[in-house]
């Protein structure tokens, strides 16, 4: 089965909107998830991660957020929404 | 289901014997598979993938944890200065990376339902800094200050994570103490006496009941201190 990245990116980026409160916010690639001027908490950012982590699951998949440089400002995944979707289907990739 | 840590012998297995009486279903998990009366999967705590690859397949099955008890620990009642670095290691990897590893593992399957409890072990030697023990106390230390900010991070999802810290309890653990040894630490608990499993067992029940509801980031010392 073939990843489709357009829809992992999708979903990446429904989960990050649905647990914002302010539902008129857009996400976008430049999203900024983790510090300054971050939308999300780290408890929220808990939360993305175990959403992740069951799609994942229905895409047959790992999603591993626990990596060295889950929570490194400079190198994270979780810097931007994009960084986020774009590990996150990098991820789906190398299954085996 | 209850996730125990250490299920196979000492404490781990008097709390496995002791839900499983009360009609929980139990997973233990343990180094070594003996015939048990209830399930018990390998399992080396200091490995983080191993305990990993076990609550991924936990949470495909859509298995719902309720609670996670970490019993798993070792001993070695020597003096730092003449402990060997390999059993330092050992000590300090089981005890203390073990208990991280597996809250880390298992604590996001009770995330997801927003409620769980966690239950870690220190021992009294803690609060006493027995002499002769200084970096098994180290090991349990972690425990315990892992144990206090865990709480507060696992408040948010509606789990909470106490601590048992025992006192010298009839288990494997203490062979090759002698009697002279434990009145030595007894005698310095508010109740001067050694305590059985089964009191441990009680404490664990307590904890894992609704009305425990209020207590989190607690270490309760079995016999006072």
């Amino acid at each position: 089965m073939t990843i489709d990245s357009t829809e992992l990116k999708n979903k990446v980026f429904k989960s990050i909107k649905s647990l914002l409160k302010d539902q008129s916010i857009n996400i976008s690639d430049d999203t900024a998830l983790l510090g300054h001027g971050s939308l999300l908490d780290s408890m929220r950012l808990v939360e993305l991660c175990l959403m992740l982590e069951d799609i994942a699951s229905d895409h047959h998949f790992e999603f591993d957020w626990t990596s060295d440089v889950a929570m490194s400002r400079s190198r994270s995944m979780f810097r931007t929404a994009g960084t986020l979707s774009a590990t996150f289907i990098e991820q789906g990739q190398k299954k085996p | 289901m209850i996730i125990v840590t250490g299920a196979s012998r000492g404490l781990g297995k008097a709390i496995c014997e002791r839900l499983i009486a009360k009609g929980t279903q139990v997973l233990g998990l343990s180094r070594s598979c003996s015939p048990s009366a209830y399930p018990i999967v390998g399992c080396d705590v200091t490995s983080y993938e191993n305990i990993k690859a076990i609550a991924a397949d936990l949470r495909k099955k859509g298995v719902v944890v309720e609670a996670l008890i970490n019993a798993a620990g070792i001993a070695s009642m020597n003096l730092a200065v003449t402990t060997p670095p390999d059993v330092a290691r050992k000590i300090i990897e089981t005890n203390l990376l073990g208990t991280i590893f597996s809250c880390q593992s298992f604590s996001p399957i009770m995330m997801r339902k927003k409620s769980g409890c966690i239950i870690n072990f220190s021992t009294i030697a803690v609060a006493l800094g027995l002499k002769g023990e200084a970096i098994y106390v180290a090991s349990k230390a972690g425990v315990e200050g892992f144990s206090r900010a865990f709480a507060r991070e696992m408040a948010d999802f509606g789990i909470r994570v106490n601590c048992i810290a025992p006192g010298p309890i009839d288990t494997d653990l203490l062979k090759g103490v002698t009697k002279q040894q434990i009145h030595k630490i007894t005698e310095q608990q508010i109740f001067q006496k050694q305590f059985e499993p089964d009191a441990i067992c009680d404490l664990v029940e307590m904890l894992l009941d609704s009305k425990s509801q209020s207590i989190t980031g607690q270490v309760i010392h079995v016999g006072g201190v």
